[in-house]
């Protein structure tokens, strides 16, 4: 059985194509141009200190524009003395389907609202699926998702855990569940933090 | 031999049995809380609350105090039932503070089970909840949230009927009622303290070890025996699921005996076990030894086997200190192997510590040993000693002072835990622990009991059970 001969199938826009552009070289050479000019202008801008595309230069620059609802990094809720609103009960940790969230529980005798707390709380951003499922199975509202994307580049795995202290620092200026605590008065002497 | 009839269905039961016993054994589920198979009846929970089927339409009665009568008809899960299953949940959680995700029983506690299987609902009372002491000291080792306790006075009824020890009771009534220590005992010294913990159907009595250590769900038992005296209580070793394994918290966590629970066994244990079977962890976490060794100095383990061959094979009257915590298998290993060669002496490796309770009439024995009885089966009772020609001893197991060797004699030392001792041997092997094998011990019934291993052993640690086939010394090389 012999086959019939391929025909390449004939499009309704079929380019029109004159000796100019069918010579092939021209035609790249000004596309080349037009790719090399904002390479050019570009790296002149950047030569120059100022910013030529559009790209977010990550992960020194971060994007300003994530939408209010982007799950970004975790965030651990504050009670109005600044201490973690979390009661280390491990919801978050055991629904969570990647399982990155490890916590150990501590008991303070001198808080009998509180008994439990966390005295470490920590996610591997390596495996994380921002899912949210901690989130909503967090009866406290301890753990919430905030728009901005958690610092990931590291040299290794192990450099992509948040422990409590990165996860404690969200500090809004107001909050639509309860009364939420300042940032705690920044040591002068140390420097910028 | 009276037959009723439960859910319609026809039922053998004793003569003496309540109808909570007979449905129980016959595969009906009725749910309670202060009823115990092993306590005396109370009847202050009503959950157990059943249909009697009778003139003018029948009548609800406790089905753990209902002695079974001939022809009785009962319902357990009619419509009258379900609704009062519904208001007795609703009662018995007026006041209780429901949470659930600090409490260490959430995830095997019977009211949240119950809750979710027969009331569903959340609280109709307009009233606050009574507030109550939290975390009060009931003893050094078991703590007492009053605002979770349900008053089932299980663990009061276990004090005076199975430890005997009087220690607990309830004070105040109604509302106020809280379980207290009797004045004139302490909860301190009783010794199966422990158990009301698992008796408690709520988490009300907590262990101070387990406290906020681990949520449950994230633990799983692995059946074994205590080797802490010579009754062998069969237990479970509850350690963290592979599953849940850490990765950024303290890795030991991964492989830490979170807990003790006595596995119910009738033939030796019954549903009990002593405080001391709860601290095991303590003895198993003892710093390990790991390192094949020849006086003193590291040796890969090839090396140490061929040291051992050569000792055993040179030696005119051998001795082996045989020990009293190894299982069934190795114990017939060691005497199918080298029980030929050698002189066999079974030693205790673990004598009663100082203030420890020798003997009770519960489940305490005086031996601290699991398996002297398995031992004495295959080398004899006699206690060790040394004739005067002695060139060679295998000691097997720890708490032999070398002191008592005969001073000329080489050692052959199998140790699992890192002494001083472990050194001065002039070969020395490490070997696994019971939490790293399976096998048996017989307790001083002649009672068998398996144990299975929780934990994977460190690749330098050898098996005895092998090590013992790997000595074997044939009659080609002199023996």
């Amino acid at each position: 059985m012999t086959r019939p001969p391929y025909r390449r199938k004939q499009y309704w826009n079929e380019p029109e194509m004159g000796w100019y552009e069918r010579a092939y070289l021209f035609e790249i050479l000004r596309g080349l141009a037009i790719t090399g000019g904002v390479f050019l202008r570009n790296m002149g801008k950047w030569m120059t200190g100022r910013k030529g595309a559009l790209t977010t230069y990550y992960p020194e620059e971060t994007r300003a524009d994530y939408a209010a609802g982007n799950r970004g990094k975790h965030v651990l809720t504050q009670r109005p003395d600044g201490s973690p609103q979390c009661v280390a009960c491990n919801m978050c940790a055991t629904v969570c389907p990647a399982k990155v969230i490890e916590i150990d529980a501590a008991f303070d005798p001198d808080d009998p609202a509180h008994p439990k707390y966390p005295s470490r709380f920590e996610i591997d951003y390596s495996r994380c699926v921002f899912c949210g499922l901690c989130v909503e199975a967090c009866p406290e509202d301890a753990i919430r998702m905030v728009k901005e994307v958690p610092n990931l580049p590291s040299l290794d795995r192990h450099g992509m855990w948040l422990g409590k202290d990165e996860l404690l620092t969200w500090h809004p200026l107001s909050d639509v569940a309860k009364p939420y605590p300042g940032a705690p008065a920044r040591d002068k002497s140390r420097g910028p933090a | 031999m009276p037959e009723i009839f439960i859910n319609g269905q026809a039922v053998q039961a004793d003569d003496n049995q309540t109808v909570m016993q007979a449905a129980l054994a016959h595969g009906f589920f009725i749910p309670y809380f202060c009823w115990h198979p092993h306590l005396s009846v109370h009847g202050n929970c009503r959950i157990c609350t059943v249909e009697v089927e009778g003139d003018g339409g029948g009548w609800l009665d406790i089905a753990c105090n209902m002695p079974v009568a001939k022809g009785m008809r009962i319902l357990t899960d009619s419509d009258k039932v379900r609704a009062r299953r519904k208001q007795t949940m609703q009662f018995i959680t007026l006041n209780h503070p429901v949470d659930c995700g600090i409490c260490d029983k959430a995830g095997e506690c019977t009211l949240q089970d119950y809750h979710v299987a027969y009331n569903g609902s959340p609280s109709t009372s307009r009233d606050p909840k009574v507030q109550s002491t939290k975390f009060f000291p009931l003893s050094q080792r078991i703590i007492l949230d009053n605002e979770r306790c349900i008053l089932c006075t299980r663990c009061v009824r276990f004090t005076r009927e199975v430890s005997k020890s009087n220690a607990l009771g309830v004070r105040n009534r109604g509302d106020h009622s809280l379980i207290r220590p009797t004045e004139d005992r302490s909860f301190d010294a009783d010794e199966y303290s422990d158990n009301v913990i698992d008796l408690c159907p709520v988490g009300a009595l907590l262990s101070r070890r387990f406290h906020y250590k681990a949520r449950v769900w994230y633990l799983k038992p692995t059946p074994s025996v205590c080797p802490g005296c010579e009754r062998g209580c069969s237990i479970d070793l509850w350690h963290r699921r592979p599953e849940w394994k850490l990765s950024a918290l303290d890795a030991r966590q991964n492989n830490r005996i979170d807990r003790v629970t006595p596995r119910e066994n009738p033939a030796v244990n019954g549903p009990w076990m002593c405080n001391k079977g709860r601290d095991l962890a303590a003895t198993f976490e003892r710093a390990r030894a790991d390192q094949p060794l020849l006086k003193g100095r590291p040796v890969d383990s090839t090396a140490a086997i061929a040291n051992a061959r050569q000792l055993i094979g040179d030696a005119r009257h051998p001795v082996a200190l045989v020990s009293s915590w190894g299982s069934n298998e190795e114990l017939a290993s060691f005497k199918q192997a080298l029980g030929g060669r050698f002189e066999c002496f079974v030693k205790a490796d673990v004598a009663a510590a100082p203030g420890e309770t020798l003997a009770d009439a519960i489940l305490i024995r005086p031996d601290k040993n699991p398996n002297t009885a398995g031992a004495r089966a295959l080398f004899g009772a006699a206690p060790p000693r040394f004739a005067a020609d002695t060139d060679l001893v295998l000691v097997w197991g720890e708490g032999t002072n070398f002191g008592d060797l005969p001073p000329r004699a080489k050692v052959i030392f199998l140790n699992a835990w890192l002494q001083p001792e472990n050194g001065h041997a002039d070969v020395f092997f490490p070997i696994s622990v019971q939490t790293e094998r399976a096998g048996h011990y017989t307790n001083f019934e002649g009672v068998e009991s398996a144990f299975a291993p929780c934990f994977a052993k460190a690749d330098t640690v050898a098996d005895a059970e092998a090590l013992f086939a790997a000595l074997a010394v044939g009659p080609e090389s002199g023996a």
